[in-house]
């Protein structure tokens, strides 16, 4: 690979599906922010450079970039996936659901469970659900390990640092 | 007192044995985060923020320094043994580093990296000492009006320079910004964009935006394209060290890259990434061994490493002296001076002298700590890499439920946390920089405020901001950073048209 040779966006004649419906969604965003702006009350003043103006720019420029991107995937621009900033992703695969599916419902589950089950709990069950989610089997290991990490996390920062974590239902155990 | 006695009252506050021991766990975890995958600079002193209140905030930024000149050493570790940069920074020392350490010169790829880093960090830290009072004296002169067009300026330049469409690069931007305005507006103090939620009143919290978008958004990121040949770390044989051919190889690229990586780091629109190309194809014309480029030729480490870690003292010098951060993890050390009600800038050097020397101070420390961290440990770090990935990336989902939730005790912010990290999904998949979003976050309340400012003093008119000579300058160098990359493209395109192409053997 050449450094100072960064690569262009490699020309392809069909428009792609996802970069059109990526400057669509940027184009309704930008909307969104205007209608919302029109919402925010205005004090008298306050009526010359308000708290309107920076959002309706913010909102516009939102617009305008959406369009760019729509010009350039109707013009048959593809992006090149981050390929940069990670160490552990290819960017040449598909989106593999089977694996961002279950860690999606491993992070819903700790919403659920983080207060009324406790810290400890939902953390480990995150950790264990999470490496499972990513491919590990090994169970035995991935319990001992979620758990210890819970817990050395709620001790030294409930009592350490005075942070406010729940206890959930293990309160007066731990 | 000139810069000389500002830093050595600086010392005196840095080496006292708190301090120390604080410096050395920050470049001892910059390291650690720096080696592994998936968990960077930015993302630690994000995650770092809730635990260091009660710190005294000298401490506090003692630590963070050590963590983010860490981060840099740690990265070139990763980057020459596994051929996976872990950050921007590192793309070219993983090119020529990683065809080294294949050779069978990975260890003295990681020490050229290593006494490199130190040679440029050490000199990029002078370079900060005596720039920093320069620029304070310069920014005691900017009223709102330059204020705002400087960072409009860091606004172009970190959209237009980083990645590779600048569409993208402004679309993060504006995401950021547009993140920023949710919250209580402080000059009129009506809320915006908060659709009634109460926890919204107070804004979205920079440790939610960067962990969402860091750490989970990358965790989903790599989860759903897991690199199947991972894992090849190639081992280090034999000490860390090297030959007199190849210490004779490295010192002229290492001041070169220094050369090249401070100034542009230490401009208000700097970064690392672009001096570590510059340096990798300069030393690429000026090596006497061209034939061993694209083979691991040493001067293509050396030369990278070194510019990379100068560009990030160089960073130093906006954030500390005018407020500006030029890359994300300066944005988050932003964010930090904020929380503890520090205004960085040039009254910050007036009214704080003590953190802001003792600060600077401590990055000379911090690099020797890391010279001595990073030589003969190498082979100690390196092991981190071991780590199954399904475990790291878990542990970085529990860390980030943990920082998040502890900051505020708030499910809502958790709700948000994740879907920043379904944001930062997208954005990777739609290569979409995540730093601008970061960047633009901090810096838009901060050119909000400003660019009122301004016009409040210039009744209104918004000439102000070109009519002022000083910011008409800088607004004028900002149109440039964003129009010329795509102009010199279209003149490019346009001259290849117009040329009849080169003269190939026709097919009539």
């Amino acid at each position: 690979m050449e450094p100072e040779a960064t690569p262009d966006f490699p020309e392809s004649r069909r428009a792609d599906v996802g970069e059109v419906l990526l400057s669509l969604a940027t184009i309704l965003f930008g909307a969104a922010v205007v209608w919302q702006t029109t919402q925010i009350r205005l004090t008298p003043a306050y009526s010359k450079v308000g708290p309107r103006v920076i959002p309706y720019i913010i909102g516009a420029g939102l617009i305008l970039v959406g369009a760019w991107l729509l010009v350039e995937a109707l013009r048959g621009h593809e992006a090149i996936p981050a390929s940069t900033d990670s160490e552990d992703a290819d960017p040449a695969l598909p989106t593999d659901w089977r694996t961002v599916g279950p860690l999606a419902l491993a992070l819903l589950a700790y919403l659920i469970l983080l207060e009324p089950a406790g810290f400890v709990i939902a953390s480990a069950l995150l950790f264990v659900g999470a490496a499972f989610a990513m491919g590990s089997r090994k169970l035995v290991r991935d319990s001992a390990a979620g758990v210890i990490m819970a817990v050395i996390l709620y001790v030294g920062f409930t009592r350490g640092l005075d942070l406010n974590l729940p206890a959930g239902i293990l309160a007066g155990i731990l | 007192m000139g810069a000389l006695g500002e830093l050595l009252h600086g010392f005196s506050v840095a080496l006292t044995p708190e301090n120390l021991l604080w410096a050395l766990i920050g470049v001892v975890l910059g390291t650690a985060v720096g080696v592994l995958p998936g968990i960077g600079p930015a993302l630690t002193v994000a995650l770092l923020l809730p635990v260091t209140y009660r710190l005294e905030p000298i401490s506090a930024f003692i630590m963070f320094a050590g963590i983010y000149y860490g981060g840099m050493y740690g990265g070139s570790t990763t980057s020459i043994l596994l051929n996976t940069p872990g950050e921007s920074a590192s793309i070219v020392t993983a090119i020529e580093g990683n065809l080294m350490a294949k050779r069978g010169r990975g260890s003295a790829a990681l020490a050229t990296a290593a006494v490199g880093s130190f040679v440029a960090g050490t000199i990029g830290t002078i370079g900060l000492t005596f720039i920093a009072p320069v620029m304070v004296q310069i920014g005691l002169k900017f009223g709102p009006a330059e204020y705002f067009a400087l960072v409009v300026l860091a606004f172009t330049t970190v959209t237009a320079l980083l990645g590779r469409s600048m569409a993208r690069g402004l679309l993060s931007l504006l995401l950021g910004l547009a993140i920023g305005l949710i919250g209580i507006d402080t000059l009129s103090g009506q809320s915006r964009f908060t659709f009634g939620i109460p926890e919204l009143q107070n804004g979205v919290d920079v440790v939610t935006v960067a962990v969402g978008l860091f750490a989970v958004g990358e965790t989903f990121w790599v989860a759903s394209r897991m690199r199947h040949d991972a894992g090849e770390i190639i081992p280090i044989q034999g000490s860390v060290g090297m030959t007199r051919e190849e210490w004779s190889r490295s010192w002229r690229p290492w001041l070169r890259g220094t050369a090249l990586g401070f100034p542009i780091g230490s401009l208000p629109a700097g970064g690392a990434e672009i001096p570590t190309f510059l340096s990798y194809a300069l030393e690429k014309r000026l090596t006497k061994h061209p034939e061993e480029f694209g083979h691991g030729a040493i001067e293509g480490v050396a030369g990278p490493e070194a510019a990379n870690n100068a560009a990030a003292a160089g960073v130093l010098a906006p954030l500390l002296t005018l407020g500006l951060p030029t890359s994300a993890t300066a944005a988050i050390l932003l964010a930090a001076f904020q929380r503890y009600g520090l205004d960085p800038g040039p009254t910050l050097f007036r009214q704080n002298p003590d953190l802001v020397w003792g600060l600077i101070a401590s990055l000379y420390i911090g690099n020797v700590m890391l010279l001595v961290l990073n030589l003969p440990l190498a082979g100690v770090w390196v092991r981190l890499l071991a780590i199954p990935r399904p475990l790291l990336y878990a542990g970085i989902l529990v860390l980030a439920g943990l920082g998040t939730y502890g900051l505020s005790g708030s499910m809502v912010d958790l709700v948000i946390l994740y879907l920043l990290g379904a944001l930062g999904f997208v954005m990777r998949r739609f290569d979409i920089p995540v730093a601008p979003a970061v960047v633009g976050m901090v810096l838009g309340p901060i050119a909000e405020d400003h660019f009122r400012r301004a016009l409040q003093i210039a009744q209104g008119n918004y000439a102000t901001f070109v009519t002022r000579p000083l910011s008409a300058a800088i607004l004028l160098v900002a149109l440039v950073a964003l129009v010329a990359p795509p102009a010199i493209r279209m003149v490019q395109r346009q001259r290849e048209k117009n040329q009849p192409a080169p003269a190939l053997p026709s097919d009539t």
